[in-house]
Formats: C-alpha cells, structure tokens, sequence
C-alpha cells in the first residue's frame, strides 16, 4: 500500500515536476517535488550535514573566511588609529558604517517576515526557505549590529548606549532616536533568535537522533533540549511558536520604521520626511527577499535542495521583489514629490541635487536596481530562470545599498550652508570593511548550511500531501466523495486512489 | 598610572632636546637621574637615605632654579594681576611688545606657571585697544607667534657650517677675534643685514657702533618692505616721511591699491578706526573706495572696488589729483569706462568732503605714485585731520640687499652678520644671494635655522621675543618694552644682545642692554625713576604725557613733476604679502599653515590667482580641489604653481602669494606651497609686467576650508538661490543691503518673520530661569574676515592642526569659521563675511540626538560638551544646521600634520595615548584651563565657558556685580573692529542685547526654530550711488 501510493506520487509528481510553477488555478502545485516522501525529505537536509560537502562549499568557505580576516584587520586598525581611517567628514559624519547598518538590518528583515508574517497568513510555502531565511535575518543582524558599535568615536565604549545602572546615575538620552536603534535593533535580533531557535528545536532533535558521532550527538542533543517528539512536545512547540510569530510580526514593521527615524527625525533636508518609516519597511523587505534569492538560488544547486526550495518558490519570491520593488519605486516618487510640494528651497535642493549632483550616478544606480529592472519579473519566464532571477536579485541587493548610500551621503554633503559643503569618498578601510562584513555575513551562513538543517524539515512534512490525515493513509480515503487532498489536485484523468 | 608620573622635567627634557653637549653635562651635574619613585622601589634605599637624597635635591634645586618650576626670576611687573604671592594655576599677565617689520605690536601675554600660553591686544595701547582700557586686538600673526616659542623645530643651538652642531663657546672664539679687529679696520669689510627693529636700544646700539666703526656697512631688508614709501616720501617731502590715517576721522576714504585693514603694520588700529565709521550704519557711515590689484581685505569690505592692473594705478590717480589741479606729465591719461566711472564718484565725494577725506596708496607702488598721493592729500586738506606725516626714523643704512650683494661678490665684504631673516629664500632672484655668501663668513641669527643657515658658517639660535627684554616702537613712534616671561628654552640670543656685544658693551644680556637704555639700574632701591620704569613694564609702554613720538612732519609737500608711464600688458602679475605666513617668516607656524587665506580659503598652499576670464581664456579650471597647474613665465624666470580662480580677482592679474614653497621651514613649513619669490627680481619686486602663463597639463590637489566658487551647475544654483542676487535681502543666511536702502526701509531686515516664537506647537525644551542669559551679537557690517578671531580660538581653546590631507577630508577643527561669500559678478562681485560660532540654540538639534547625553544646556543657556561622556556618534553634527561641530576623527594632537598617510597605529590605551605622543614642550602651549580633547570625541565652540566660569568666580568672591564686558570671549577680545559682541541678555543694557533688538539683527537659519543665542546683525553697505 505504502509503495504503491508513493509510486503514485512520484508518478503523479513527475508530471509536474519540470515545472511546479504553473498557474493553473485547478490544483494547487506540490510544494515538494522529485517524489520525495518524509525520509526523503530528511536524508535531502541532512546529507550535508552528515557527508562531506561538496567542493564549493570549502571555496565559498574560504573565500568567506579570508573577507572575514580583511573585517577584523580592518577594525584592528580602526580602534588603534580612529574612525579617521575611513571617509567621513564634517557635513558627512556618517559614512560606510551606518550605510552599512541600515543595509544590513534592511537585509534582517526578509527571514521574520517569512516566518512570522507568512506564517500567520498560512502561506505554506514558506516552509521551504523560512530556515534559512531566519539564519540569515541572524547573521545581517549581527552584521548590522556590529556597525554602529565600531564607527562611533571611541568604539571601547559601545556600551554606553545601553541603560546600565551605574553609580553616576547616567543613563542614555531617551530623546535620541539612536538610542531607540538599540532597543529596537535589540529586540528584534532576540526575538528572531529565540523564533529561528524554537523552529530548530524538532529538526536539531533529527539531527542528533540521525548523528554518529559522539560529539554531535552530544551537541546537537544539548540544543536539542530533550525533544523526543511527543505529543505534548508538539503541542507546547507550536504553540509557542505561534505566540512568537505574532510576537515577531510588528518587530518586522517596527525595527526598520525605528532605524528610519534616525532620519526622519534629524532636520537634515533629505532625512527630514514623514514617509521614511514604511518606505524603509518596504525596502527592507524588498533587499530583504533579494538575498534569500541570492542565496537560495545557488544552496538549491549546490546542496540538492531543488525538490524542497522549488521554482515556485523562486517565482513566488521574485513576485514579492517585484511588489516591494513598486513599493520603493512609489516611495521615491513621493519622495520627490512631497519635496516640491512644500516648496521648502532646501529639500527642492536636496532633490535637484540627488537627481542631477555630484552623486547623480549613485541616485541613478538605486533607481535602476531598485525601479527599473525589477519589472522584468513582470515576466513568468524570466522569474523561472533561476539564473536571470538571481542576477535581478543581486541588482536589488546593490540597489538597496545604494539606496542607504544616497540617502545619508548625498543629504549630508550639502545641507543648509553652501559654506560647509563637502563630498565624500570611501576610504580603502571603508571598502575594505564593507566587504569584510560580506565576509562575516556569508561565512555564518555557510557554517550554518555545512551543520544546522538549512530546511525547516519538520515544516516541510506538514505540508507534504502524506502529512494529511485524508491523505492515502487516512479513514477519509474511504468516503465515497474524497478529493485526495487540498494540496494536491490531479487531472481527471489520474487515477482516482479512493477507487482502488 | 603610567602617566601620572612624578618627574617634573619640562626643562630638563628640554635641555634633552635641545642635545647640546655642555647642556647634558649640565644636567648629569644635578641629579638628573633623581627620581623618588625608583628610589623607593630600590632595596638598598632606606627610608632614612631617601630623604636624605631628597632634601639634598630639594636644596640644589633652589640653588640652581633648575630644580622645579622655572619663576622668572628678574624684576618684570605683571601688567593686572599679581597674587601676593604668585599661586600655581593662576594665570598672570604681563605687558609685552612684538616686533614685525620695525613696528611694535603691543601685547598682553597671559601665563600660567611660568609658561606663556596666550597673546592679546595691550587695551591700553592706543595702537591696539579696540575698547579704551578694555579691550586690545592682536592680529593674527602675533597671536600665533606663542606657537614658535614651543616649537619644537625651533633653532636649539649653534650650528657650524650649516649643519654641524657647535656650542656658544666654539663661536664666540670664532666670533670674538672678528670684533676685536674691528678696530683695525673701522669696520670695513664687515656687513651686517637685519630686519628693521625700531626699538630705542636697538637704535642705541647701532648709532654706537656706527660711531666706533664707522666703515661698517649697514643693510636693512625686508622683501616685502617700505622702501617705495620711502622714496615716494623724499621726492614730496624732501625727508623720509610715514604717514598716519585717521580712518576714524575721514569720511572718504580712497585707497589705490593700499590695504590698510590688511597687511599694513598698523592694520589693528586701522581696521578699529575704519569700524567706528562703519558700525552704526546711520549718516555717520564712511566710504571706502578702493581700486586694486588683488581681491585683499580691505577690497572686499570696500564700498565701491575696482579690480584693476598694477599698470593703472598711476593713470587712476592721475585722473584723480587732475581733478584737483595737480597737473602731472606721464601716465596713461585714457581711462576706460569703469574705471571713468570710479574716478568720477571718487571726485565728486573728494570734492564734497574736502579735509574729511583721504588718499592711501600702496607702500609697493612706485616712488612717483606715492608722492603724488601725498601731494593730492594736501591738496585735499587731509594734512593734520585725516593724514598725519611723522617723521620716518632713519637706521644707519649704508646700501640695499642689491649693492650688498655685488660687495659680497666683489670681496669688498668678507664677513656678513645677519641679524634674523632669510634673505637666502626671500632676496630677489636675480642676486643669486647664496652664491655670493661663498666666499664670505657669514654669521645667521635666527629663531630658526632655515635656507640661509644652511649657507652660513655660523648658525646662532634667537631668542624668541617672549624669552628676551626688547623694546620697540608702534607705527607713531610710541616706544613699548617687552618683558620676557620665561628663560630662553633654549638659550638664545636676541639681535640686540649680538649687536651690544659688537657694540663692545660691558653686559650683552638683554635685561641690561634694556635697562641701560632706559637708564635703570635693576638693583637699585626703589625711587621715583624705578617707579617710573615700573609703570611703564606695568602699562607695557611709555606714558602717552611723557612719551617721545615720531616727530611730526610739517613741511611742504610738492607734487612730482611726472609719472612713469607703464605699458599695458595682457597679463600682469602681482606679488603679495601673504595673510598668513607674511613673507615665509611664519611658515613653520602649524596655526598658520593651517589659517584659511580670508578670501581663498586655501590652507597649506598657495596658488596663483587667477580671474575667471583670464582662466576661461587659457582654459584653466577648477573641479572641486582639483585645479590645473600652470607655468608662469616672467623676465625669463619661470615657475609651476597651481592656479585658483578667484571671483573679483582683477582680469589680467595673477595673484602671486608670497611666503611658500620653503626648502628649510622645519618640518611644518618645507615644501608647502610653490616658491613665488622664484618668480622675482630687482626687475620687478612687487609687481611683474608682461608674464605669460600656459597649462603644464597637470593637475594638483588643493586644500580649502571652504569650497571653491566654481561648483557644478545643481550646486552653483543651490548657493546663488540661498546668499546670491537671487536671494531677498531676509534671506535665512545673509541679509544685507546698501545704507541708502536700509534708511529708507528701516526694517527692511526683519521682512521675514524667524518663525514666530509665540506660536509654538511644544513646550520649548527649556526654561532658562538664571540671571544670566549668555548671547551673542555677530556684525557683518564691521566683519573684515580677518581671521584674528580663528587665532584667538585656535589658541584658547587648544585647538588642533589636521594637515592638509585631513582638511582636504574637510576635518579642520576651528570652532570659529569664517564664512566668505561671493555675490554677483563673477568679475567685480560683493563679498561678505559671516564668522560662524556655535550658535548656542536654545532648542539645539544637536542635544536631542545625543544617545548618550554628552551635549546638554546648562541654565545659562550655553549649549555645553561633555567630552568625557561622549562617544562619538557624530549624530550631533548631522543634525546641526549651521556644521559648527568638530570631530577629532584622529588623535590630532598627537598627529603628525604633515603626514600624508593615515598616522601609524598606536599601540597604547586609546584613552590616555596622548600623554605618551604629544612632545612636552608642544603640550607647554596648551591652556589649563581648557580640556585638551582626545580623538573619538565632537567638539564645538563653547563661548569661551571657562572664561566665564572664571570672571564669576572671581566676582563673586570679590562679592561683585558681574558687568557687561567683564567677560569677552576669546574671539571677541581678539576682534579689530568689535564686530564680535558677548554678553548678558537677561541685562537689558547690555550691548548685546542692545544689538539682538536691533533692526539689523537676524537669526542665522531662523526658521529652522532653533532659536540660536547668536544673532547677526545685517551687512550694511555705502556705496556711492554715482
């Protein structure tokens, strides 16, 4: 019975296979292909972790590890020298560092809204990516959070800005929308933690039960908190993990609207607008959903995860690229817009300045990463091409960048007094360290794929069509008007399993 | 606790650096290795043996002074203050007297334990007091000259043949046998060439020697000098003849190339004189029409100016004096249109204001240009009321720098003594002046050792005027004596001191060659002759009822009987006096290589100046800091040097800053720069005609505080839209207007509203409930940009020098800028400068932002730094307006200026690096009472709170009412024309106050609603409508 119902599947599967991304309202497309039933799913995710990976895995790892050393040098020779290596200057006191920051928090934002907010919008096939998509809404956070602590004057003191009681009787500023950074950022990097932490908690207890060694069995059983796939474990586990996801759904609108005011609240022309805290949370979504594409797309080569992260999940990312990316376009329309509507001479300058300044050229790349190339996701064939896919996605990584870039260097080389004008240029140590946190960020992930389950597996079976009690298995097969399941939705002409 | 080491050895390591062979012997004679901390660790030292050692230390370090501190031990008078006893950390002031070019700078020097850190205007000096009694301004250069004294690149001792180090007993054995045959000869074949000095016992000195050895040739030379005026002064005067101008007096002014406000010896006096007319913006206000050559001070604050070519300036007077029947043959009579323009509303305000005007040219024009001023200002009745002639003291001069250099190659001379200077670097080229020191012995005094040091045989070290007893004599003749407030760090000679021991006086220290000169002697009971001389110490100057002036000049002034008449060239060029390194003598000053020139703003540069026509034509541009180079061709003589386009720079006159490119400047000043005096001859000193100018096809990197004219077009509109023609004259940055439109619409300053303060949506953050209410009041209309004020912060507050590539990342740290604007005409425009301070905003951007507190207001108002609760977010800086926050992005203290690259990593606690790198003796400059901030740190200007701190302490223990202008700040105090105005706003007379109510007051950015304490008052101008 169990053989012939998989055979079935794989059957029914490999029709579809080649392309599960068709939008033929009739039936829903599987969410996992190549046949794969639960152990396939499992022995898929686990066999990096337990067989050696595959030679690009130590060339990336490398390559990850030597932009690791260039970050630490980097900062080595910072915190001896002064935050005088990098660019900065008087109208420009924020460079690279908080370009850098908001870059890569903006980037920390796709993993929790795939988890929590999908999660609550019962978008099943979130399952597929949601994994590594919190790994890396860990690793930009931390990317993110090391920014700020090191471009500020005296990076040994980071730790004032965090309200420690002290016999002085100083605490931080509450006015300062730096400090609301700290909690913000704070917040959200635990509760993402915690969230991504809860969701491994199952597949980390597979991965113990599967390992052979007695130092993984011994790691991965302490992480694993004693899961033994009770009942009562299942329960408690989705219930929190339900609270958290409702937990982490206004962090994902909150921390990026937070990081936005560090500008909008600042007089600065340019910073000073009403639209920046959505305008950041799309964005943020938008480079967010840019980089799980970006890494997607080769892990699927790469680690055989093809039947789990499938093309429709691809197509269904470059749709959200595409619907943030509108967002963002819109925001910079209103952007300008707004400017000129108020009619203040220096946000019109700001503007003209943006557009046609010494920076055109930096205005012009967000645009078109940001605004004018994302519309050829418009076409279903080029979001199926996972290599024209990734080449947009990664557009609208650098667009992002260069977004935060225009943003903060453009309006603060000239503000208010032509007198104090001045333009900036990176620095080799500012260029240097930006690749360097590609380094941290990229080395995390890839120690992440190589030892943690890169797919929620737990996840995944739930939404196999074999996870269904009216599944094959179940007692509703047998009611005379059965329909094999939600998922699943073969022609008419498919066998008809409750006729056998 | 490395750093709290218990070695008290300023001068010991001084002795240290200075390396000189019997200093360390010296100081290995006196326990240079006592040191109780080591003793204690020492097993072998009871406790018993270490005070022993200890008192016996004690008892030699009174005995030789050396031990501790270092009280200057002689009879010197403090100028205010003298505690009973004199207290550690409380500063004492001295009168003292600088000397630059023959003129006395009277000064107050402020100490703080026996460590001059401060120079200030004399206020009871009529030549510098800008508030009677209260108030004295010292111009830019004299406030920096603190820096040389502790730098440590000065000249610490004798060297021989250029670099060999030597002592004072090897050359005085050398020296010696050249004065004791002197007698022989009468002084043949000996020369000395030095700097004017104007003091009575230099002059003693010199008529002395003159006497006993009367061969002895005499050459006085300064590059930039008066020698023009001199001769100009002759042929109308029939007597060398210096002129006093009462700009307070004359109604009309009208100077030809002059720039009284500028580079003029008395351009203290001047520029106060010339406010007192300009201030009250009312009937009273004076016209300064200037035609000139180069875009100076004075031009750019002239009511009516006239770019013009040196060549022109002789017809222009002539057009002028004909008016006025003085009829002279030559010059070029055709004027072109504006220039007719010029001459006719010249004329017709010379006519209505005829003994209430005046006529100034510059000391570098010809001869005949100057007598024919001095005859057009008698003629216009200017005699006695706005010009005064004095009698111009007479040195002992036997020829100039041009006879004394064919003598040295002709042998006649064999022995040269140069009393300071460079003449290596600064005669004219064409002398070839190093090659005919060859074969002469040549001795240099010097602060020093420069170009010339490294052709002398002999190198002697000065002493800095702050180490030495001095005397020396203001524009008018009013004699100052110069106290010394510390021992020469490095024992030098003064050029005084080298001539008495020529002289063959009994004592050559420069205490009694001045005692004697004044006929005290120091050891002497106090009677009412030493009571007399006390009180001149006291006041810094010989009392105005006593004192001997220059005499004045009576006698017929008659007209030269012809000009010269000049070609016109299709380019001229100009040499000029620089604003901050003068001619080069002030290029190993780190504030002044890092001073924004007032008009270019370029700092550790020069370029040559160049008009936009002129550029356009030979398609020179600027991009930014990015200029073109160019080769300048003049006379056969040529130089590369970077060009500047320069808005109101005259059309065919390259501007040619003097002062750069040293090769031996120390190493602050080598090889800044391009070396214009390359570029100069006997042919033409000041002026060179006919020069040719071409694109070399490179390009060079400059470095300004401010950006250039030129921007890109988004940029150049932004600047016109904000402070051009375009904008309204209540604009939010400069409001100004003339005083015909100001009369007539007397609020036309206050048209837009800085944002009602009754209508506010919030509470204001702040109520200041204290007494005191600090404010501050900038006037445009009497800012002359001079950059006194720059100094006076720079020196005050301990502020840092970058180096060029740092302010070439726009991270200069002066807490006071001065913001130049042009305005309209690319060719002729209007210039206006607005000094820029913390604004110290009631409802500061900058507070809210601070994540962690480190800038707050006190209750006074003041807008206060904490530097230790800082972390640099620079947030603060982002969100302030007006860019008045400075950020230490380095240790820039501790920093080598001059190194290209970023510094080398230091190795310490970031927190205390500083007390390992900064030299002692450059730490010797800084103010106690200031915080010497460390890198990672904002810093802005704080209105000199530790000034204010200091006069409330000192008036309420003195149980007094603190009054308006008991407390100036730094900037204020240094101001020439008082443009600059502190004070109490809660006190309805103060000035400030008076001034915030003004009709010409404005808030910079009002609108913004931060509600600054500073306001501007607008820039009035007086142009002749004509």
């Amino acid at each position: 019975m169990t053989t012939e119902a998989s055979d079935i599947y794989r059957q029914i599967a490999s029709e579809h296979d080649a392309d599960n991304t068709t939008g033929d309202p009739r039936f829903r497309a599987p969410l996992v292909v190549g046949g794969l039933d639960f152990a396939g799913v499992t022995e898929t995710v686990a066999h990096l972790a337990e067989y050696k990976p595959p030679k690009a895995w130590y060339v990336a790892f490398a390559i990850s590890l030597s932009a690791l050393g260039l970050l630490g040098a980097c900062i080595g020779y910072l915190f001896l020298t002064g935050v005088g290596v990098w660019g900065n200057n008087i109208p420009v006191a924020w460079g690279f560092g908080i370009v850098n920051f908001v870059f890569w928090v903006g980037i920390g934002h796709a993993g929790t809204l795939i988890s929590a907010i999908l999660f609550l919008f019962r978008q099943n096939w979130r399952t597929g990516i949601n994994r590594f998509a919190e790994a890396m809404t860990i690793f930009a956070v931390i990317c993110a959070g090391m920014f700020p602590g090191i471009h500020i004057g005296r990076p040994w003191l980071p730790y004032w800005l965090f309200p420690l009681p002290n016999q002085m009787e100083m605490w931080p500023q509450f006015r300062s929308p730096l400090l609301w950074d700290v909690f913000a950022v704070g917040t959200y990097a635990t509760v993402s933690l915690l969230f991504w932490y809860v969701g491994l908690i199952p597949d980390i207890a597979t991965f113990r039960d599967r390992s052979t060694s007695k130092v993984k069995q011994l790691v991965y059983g302490f992480f694993a908190l004693g899961w033994n796939g009770s009942s009562r474990h299942w329960h408690r586990y989705e219930r929190a993990y339900l609270l958290l996801a409702a937990l982490a759904t206004p962090l994902v609108l909150s921390v990026h609207s937070v990081v936005s005011f560090d500008f909008a609240t600042a007089q600065l022309p340019g910073w000073h607008a009403t639209i920046f805290p959505p305008y950041f949370v799309a964005g943020a979504i938008y480079g967010g959903f840019a980089v799980v594409l970006c890494l997607a797309i080769p892990a699927r080569e790469l680690f055989g995860l093809k039947d789990i992260i499938t093309k429709r999940h691809l197509d269904n990312m470059g749709r959200i690229l595409l619907a943030t990316g509108l967002m963002v376009g819109y925001s910079y329309l209103t952007e300008i817009f707004v400017s000129f509507y108020n009619g203040n001479q220096y946000e019109v300058f700001t503007f003209k300045n943006r557009v046609l300044g010494p920076y055109a050229w930096a205005y012009w790349t967000m645009m078109s990463c940001n605004v004018f190339i994302p519309q050829l996701l418009w076409s279903g064939k080029i979001r199926n091409n996972s290599l024209l896919l990734w080449i947009i996605a990664m557009f609208a990584n650098a667009g992002m960048w260069f977004e935060r870039f225009v943003i903060i260097v453009t309006s603060l080389t000239r503000d208010f007094l032509p007198t104090s004008w001045h333009n900036f240029w990176p620095t080799w140590v500012d260029l240097c360290t930006l690749t360097g946190s590609f380094g941290l960020f990229m080395t995390l992930f890839l120690l992440f794929c190589r030892y943690l389950p890169t797919v929620a597996l737990a996840e995944v079976k739930t939404v196999m069509p074999q996870a269904h009690a009216h599944g094959p298995h179940g007692p509703d097969s047998q009611r005379a008007d059965y329909r094999p399941d939600e998922h699943y939705n073969p022609d008419k002409d498919a066998p008809r399993l409750s006729n056998r | 606790m490395k750093h709290h080491s218990t070695k008290r050895e300023y001068w010991r390591s001084l002795e240290h650096l200075a390396g000189s062979p019997d200093l360390k012997q010296f100081s290995e004679g006196e326990f240079a290795t006592y040191e109780p901390d080591g003793m204690l660790q020492m097993p072998s030292v009871t406790r018993r043996r270490f005070m022993q050692l200890m008192s016996a230390g004690m008892a030699l370090a009174g005995m030789t002074l050396t031990g501790c501190r270092r009280w200057p031990e002689e009879h010197l008078v403090p100028y205010t203050k003298r505690p009973s006893d004199r207290s550690p950390g409380v500063p004492e002031q001295y009168a003292t007297v600088a000397e630059l070019s023959g003129v006395a700078v009277p000064l107050i020097a402020t100490s703080y334990d026996g460590r001059p850190i401060k120079l200030e205007g004399n206020p009871k000096h009529p030549w510098s007091q800008t508030v009677a009694g209260k108030r004295g301004s010292a111009d830019l250069l004299s406030q920096a000259s603190i820096l040389d004294l502790y730098d440590p690149d000065r000249s610490t001792m004798v060297l021989k043949d250029g670099t060999t180090p030597s002592s004072f007993e090897e050359f005085t054995a050398a020296f010696q046998p050249i004065i004791d045959g002197l007698a022989a000869t009468q002084g043949d074949g000996v020369a000395i060439l030095m700097q004017p000095l104007s003091g009575p016992s230099a002059g003693r000195l010199m008529s002395a020697i003159q006497q006993k050895y009367p061969k002895l040739y005499w050459c006085v030379y300064e590059p930039v000098g008066r020698e023009n005026e001199i001769a100009g002064s002759r042929i109308a005067c029939g007597q060398p003849v210096r002129q006093i101008l009462h700009l307070d007096v004359a109604n009309v002014v009208v100077l030809l190339d002059a720039d009284p406000l500028g580079t003029h010896p008395a351009h203290t006096r001047y520029a106060s004189d010339w406010a007192s007319r300009r201030r009250n913006c009312d009937a009273s206000m004076s016209r300064v029409y200037c035609a000139e050559t180069a875009l100076t001070i004075t031009g750019s604050v002239a009511d009516n100016r006239l770019p013009t070519k040196p060549s022109r300036i002789s017809s222009l007077l002539a057009a002028i004096a004909s008016n006025f029947g003085i009829k002279v043959t030559g010059g070029d009579a055709t004027l072109a249109a504006d220039e007719k323009k010029f001459v006719d509303a010249v004329v017709a305000d010379l006519n209505a204001n005829k003994g209430t005007s005046v006529v100034a040219v510059g000391s570098h024009l010809a001869p005949d240009i100057q007598a024919l001023a001095l005859a057009l200002n008698s003629t216009l009745g200017s005699m006695g009321k706005t010009l005064e002639l004095r009698s111009e003291p007479m040195y002992p001069i036997t020829g100039d720098i041009s006879d004394l250099t064919s003598k040295l190659k002709s042998g006649a001379i064999k022995t040269l003594l140069i009393l300071d200077g460079n003449p290596v670097y600064d005669a004219p080229t064409d002398l070839n002046f190093a090659a005919a020191l060859k074969s002469a012995t040549t001795i240099h005094l010097g602060l020093y050792a420069n170009e010339t040091t490294a052709v002398s045989q002999w190198h002697v070290p000065q002493a800095h005027y702050l180490e030495a007893w001095n005397d020396a004599r203001a524009w008018d003749g009013l004699t100052s004596i110069a106290q010394p407030l510390i021992f020469p760090l490095y024992g030098g000679k003064t050029p005084s001191e080298i001539l008495a021991w020529i002289a063959g006086e009994s004592a050559t220290d420069s205490s009694s060659i001045v005692h004697k000169t004044f006929n005290i002697d120091p050891n002497a009971p106090m009677d009412d002759k030493m009571l007399n001389f006390r009180q001149i110490l006291l006041a810094g100057f010989v009392p105005l009822a006593t004192a001997e002036m220059y005499p004045s000049f009576n006698g017929t002034i008659t007209a030269p009987a012809s000009l010269t008449t000049w070609a016109n060239n299709a380019l001229e060029v100009r040499f000029q006096l620089d604003h901050s390194r003068y001619d080069g003598r002030f290029a190993p000053n780190g504030w002044m290589q890092e001073m924004p020139d007032p008009i270019t703003k370029l700092v550790w540069d020069n370029a040559a100046l160049i008009s936009k026509k002129d550029a356009d034509e030979l398609d020179i541009h600027n991009d930014g800091n990015t200029t073109d180079m160019v080769r300048i061709t003049l006379n056969g003589r040529t130089l590369d040097i970077p060009a500047y386009i320069l808005p109101g720079q005259p059309i065919g006159v390259i501007g040619l800053p003097l002062g750069f490119g040293r090769s031996a400047a120390g190493h602050i000043g080598s090889d800044v720069g391009s070396n214009t005096y390359l570029l100069r001859g006997t042919d033409g000193m000041y002026t060179g005609l006919g020069a040719t100018v071409e694109k070399t096809g490179d390009t060079y990197d400059l470095a300004m505080t401010q950006n250039h004219y030129l921007l890109d077009s988004i940029g150049f509109s932004g600047v016109e839209e904000r402070v051009g023609e375009e904008a309204h004259t209540s604009a939010d940055i400069i409001r100004d207007g003339t005083l015909t439109e100001y009369q007539a619409d007397p609020v036309m300053f206050q048209r837009k509203a800085d944002g009602s303060l009754a209508l506010q949506l919030f509470d204001p953050p702040m109520q200041f409930t204290d007494p005191h209410a600090w404010g501050m009041a900038i006037d445009l209309t009497s800012c002359i940009g001079c950059h006194a004020c720059v100094a006076a912060c720079q020196a005050e507050n301990n502020i840092p020098i970058v180096g060029k590539d740092q302010v070439q990342k726009n991270r200069q740290m002066h807490w006071i800028r001065i913001d130049r604007y042009f305005k309209g005409d690319v060719d002729a425009p209007e210039i206006v400068f607005q000094p820029v301070t913390c604004q110290q905003c009631e409802n500061a951007p900058c507070e809210q932002v601070c994540p962690v507190g480190a800038t707050m207001h006190d209750t006074e108002g003041l807008n206060v730094m904490v530097y230790n609760r800082c972390i640099g977010t620079r947030y603060c800086s982002n969100n302030c307006p007006y860019k008045v926050r400075r950020f230490n992005y380095l240790d820039f203290h501790s920093q080598d200026p001059r190194h290209d690259k970023y510094p080398m990593p230091w190795l310490n606690i970031p927190d205390q690096q500083q007390l390992d790198t900064i030299p002692e003796v450059k730490r010797m400059v800084f103010n106690p009472d200031v915080t010497v901030r460390m890198r990672g740190v904002m810093e802005k200007c704080s209105y000199c709170v530790q000034r204010i701190h200091n006069t409330q302490i000192v008036k309420r223990n003195a149980g007094e009412e603190l009054a308006d202008g008991d407390i100036l700040t730094a900037c204020q105090q240094a101001c020439p024309t008082q443009a600059i105005t502190f004070g109490d706003l809660n006190d309805q007379n103060s000035a400030v106050y008076q001034l915030h109510q003004s009709n010409r007051s404005y808030n910079l950015l009002g609108d913004l609603n931060t509600r600054p304490r500073n306001r501007y008052l607008a820039k009035v101008s007086n142009p002749s409508e004509a």
